[in-house]
């Protein structure tokens, strides 16, 4: 079955691009200038993910994500991609914040575009069923249910905090989450502001399951916005 | 001020001048009176003449006059025989009553005389010190208007009623651009716009509107292409046609003053802001150079790239193509940091930018900045050393992974590929109590750069020169260097701190990122 990508950007020469990069890669695409075309497109059209431009003239793409969030349907965790310029920061945070899956800096290569979009896809559905308990990625093993944590096949302690912590990114993995996701989720949403708790444990996790701590290559930093894991191998089995 | 206290008074009329003619007049009298009998007539008349030219030292002109008169009188009533009587039995009695009263009139002549010139002198010495005072205070003064008050207050008591002002804050003139002080109905504010425009003044003799009973006083600001005045002044008159002209004239230097002070004030605004837009315009001028040949280079490339693909497409084989669409990615992305770069020169240069600063951690930035260089040029030696136990920095993210990929960039382009680039972070030397600030460093083994260079290559119209600085084997002028330095050395210097190059021994730059400090939070309380 044909995936179906509602892009909605409101450049006319990106907007071609990036339909004719998506339907290459067998994507059935709809597209819309504007987000008052795109919350008719989302109502109407059904789509599997969203990928929204920051920045269109008739609004700042808020009341697009929360219609698609509000819906109980099968649809209602529709993934959303952003796309945001370089220094429009605290709307993506912002949005980052209010749910949408992930974003994208332009310029972005069509590469990423098309990893950020695999990855949103596997975890549509995980919203509303069971959340992903496994993460495999170089040597790395996370089992969250049976609470074990494995590097080269050798068992990690991991203080309660940390797991908590590398938890909810393996529940995200691929993913950016946003800094007060990560302290609402592990320390309670009255310490959402306590970033250097977040720089304290990352460091941790990072001495942990790092081979070299200062240049990590699966806890990663999204300066100014938030962690993500890198994604995870598919499973074996 | 000191002048506005230094009332100029027409007379002096206090109590106690009065007490002191009447004491000498009748003092005069009672010797007169007591000696009556032992001394001759001719010894009283000259004690009342003595009398009466005393008093006359203390009395206004008039009351000396009558008091002069008074007592020829009396004299001629009380001690002329007949006594009792205004009669005169003897013809050198007579006369010596027209000798006093010719006399006295001569004597009270002289000492009105005298009097009113010691007055008129008196008046200037005042009138002097307080144009001296008024001008010290306005020369000093950088904002005149702030003296404004002192000058209503001195035109107040030269003329013992109510001033008003109009004064100019800034010109050129406009409705807004004026303060009032004081009072003024809408005639006289009307009088005072149409001096304050004119440069003119009109009321009791000016020539114009004699028939006011107030002065309106342009302050005018001294010759030149100067505007005619930079204010007016309201000086309310006694009665319609009073006041004389050498009050007015000294009213009009002080109110000149005024206008003068105000006129250098303007001229000096006017050249201090000619100035600022001046460098303003060379400074933009000198990026826009600096932009537009930054631009111009990669830019080049991807159109030569893509009208090849465009135009040979089919004669091209597919290694062919794959190098040019490569170099129009790489070149893109170099386009695409350049703009970066421009827009974060921009914000930080305009006033009031707002950092987002929170705490952050060196080893991530770091960690940050590695991952992004090692994709875009594989296969160089580059490696990190830090600190172990480094504070957290209290700091605006994205900005200084913005600096340290800039300042990777440069490095990793200006050296040999063979050459390896170094990011370190260590603490900086304490200062005082102050929390320790944090040193992070690029360090290449590059060609190096010449010192007399080091502090210029931050300017954004600066680009080393190939040759005199030095691009190793790589003979490309270092094309987005000035755009890329001047946003680090921003950076730095909107987070407090500071971005130096420094030359390494045995060769190589060493660019360096001094933070400042930050009081550490509190740690996460509860489960480690």
């Amino acid at each position: 079955m044909t995936l179906r990508v509602l892009l909605v950007e409101d450049d006319a020469a990106l907007r071609n691009t990036l339909r004719d990069a998506l339907q290459v890669e067998g994507y059935g695409v709809q597209t819309a200038a504007s987000l008052s075309e795109a919350r008719a497109l989302a109502t109407h059209a059904a789509p599997d993910l969203v990928l929204l431009d920051l920045g269109l003239p008739d609004g700042d793409g808020e009341a697009l994500l929360a219609g698609l969030r509000q819906r109980r349907s099968a649809h209602g965790n529709t993934p959303v991609l952003l796309i945001s310029a370089r220094h429009g920061e605290q709307q993506k945070i912002h949005l980052l914040d209010a749910g949408a899956d992930d974003y994208l800096v332009k310029p972005f290569s069509v590469g990423e575009l098309l990893a950020r979009m695999r990855v949103a896809l596997r975890h549509r559905g995980t919203r509303l069923a069971p959340a992903i308990t496994h993460h495999r990625s170089g040597g790395l093993l996370v089992d969250l249910a049976a609470h074990r944590v494995q590097l080269h096949g050798a068992d990690v302690h991991l203080t309660p905090t940390e797991f908590k912590l590398l938890a909810r990114l393996v529940r995200s993995a691929g993913q950016v989450v946003t800094h007060r996701q990560l302290l609402a989720d592990v320390w309670g949403a009255e310490h959402v502001d306590h970033t250097h708790y977040l720089r304290l444990y990352m460091g941790q996790l990072r001495a942990k399951l790092e081979a070299e701590p200062a240049e990590p290559q699966r806890l990663l930093t999204e300066p100014g916005v938030g962690y993500r894991l890198v994604e995870g191998e598919p499973d074996a089995d | 001020m000191p002048a506005g206290r230094a009332t100029i008074t027409a007379d002096r009329a206090a109590p106690l001048a009065w007490a002191a003619g009447a004491a000498a007049w009748g003092g005069a009298w009672l010797a007169m009176l007591g000696l009556d009998g032992t001394i001759a007539l001719a010894h009283q008349a000259l004690l009342l003449v003595l009398g009466v030219a005393l008093a006359a030292l203390w009395w206004p002109a008039w009351a000396a006059l009558a008091g002069g008169a008074l007592g020829v009188l009396a004299f001629n009533a009380l001690l002329v025989p007949p006594r009792g009587s205004l009669w005169i039995a003897r013809w050198q009695d007579a006369l010596l009553l027209a000798l006093i009263a010719a006399t006295l009139t001569v004597v009270l002549g002289l000492i009105t005389g005298l009097r009113r010139q010691a007055r008129q002198a008196r008046q200037h010495q005042l009138q002097a010190e307080q144009l001296r005072q008024l001008g010290e205070a306005l020369r000093d003064a950088s904002l005149p208007l702030a003296h404004a008050g002192a000058l209503q207050a001195a035109l107040a008591a030269l003329t013992r009623g109510p001033a008003a002002l109009l004064l100019c804050r800034r010109w050129p003139l406009a409705e807004d651009s004026v303060d009032t002080i004081g009072t003024a109905d809408a005639d006289e504010t009307a009088g005072l716009w149409h001096a304050l425009r004119q440069g003119q003044a009109m009321g009791p003799g000016t020539g114009r509107h004699g028939e006011l009973d107030h002065w309106i006083l342009p302050l005018r600001g001294g010759s030149g292409p100067a505007p005619a005045a930079l204010g007016a002044a309201l000086l309310r008159l006694p009665g319609p046609g009073r006041g004389d002209d050498a009050l007015r004239a000294h009213a009009q230097a002080l109110c000149d003053q005024m206008g003068v002070a105000l006129q250098r004030q303007f001229s000096r605004q006017a050249a201090e802001a000619a100035t600022a837009q001046a460098q303003l315009q060379a400074v933009r001028n000198a990026l826009l150079t600096a932009i537009s040949h930054d631009y111009r280079t990669p830019l080049a490339t991807i159109l030569g790239a893509a009208s090849a693909l465009q135009d040979q497409g089919p004669r091209l084989d597919a290694q062919q193509r794959g190098v040019l669409a490569g170099r129009i990615v790489q070149e893109a992305g170099h386009l695409a940091r350049l703009a970066d770069n421009t827009l974060q020169l921009a914000r930080l240069d305009a006033p009031g930018v707002v950092l987002r600063r929170d705490w952050e951690s060196a080893e991530e930035l770091v960690g940050t900045v590695l991952r992004r260089a090692r994709q875009r040029a594989p296969g160089r030696a580059l490696r990190a050393r830090l600190e172990p136990g480094l504070p957290l920095l209290l700091c605006d993210a994205m900005l200084l992974t913005q600096l340290l990929d800039n300042l990777v960039d440069n490095a990793l382009r200006h050296t040999p590929p063979d050459s390896p680039v170094e990011l370190l972070v260590r603490r900086a030397a304490a200062a005082g109590d102050a929390p320790p600030g944090v040193v992070l460093a690029v360090r290449d083994r590059g060609p190096g750069i010449a010192p007399a260079w080091r502090s210029r290559i931050f300017e954004v119209f600066q680009r080393g020169e190939p040759g005199q600085v030095g691009s190793g084997t790589d003979s490309r002028p270092r094309s987005g260097t000035g755009v890329g330095l001047a946003v680090c050395r921003a950076i730095a210097r909107a987070h407090g701190g500071e971005l130096v190059l420094r030359g390494r021994n045995h060769g190589g730059s060493s660019f360096e990122c001094h933070l400042p400090g930050a009081v550490q939070p509190v740690p996460a309380e509860g489960s480690p």
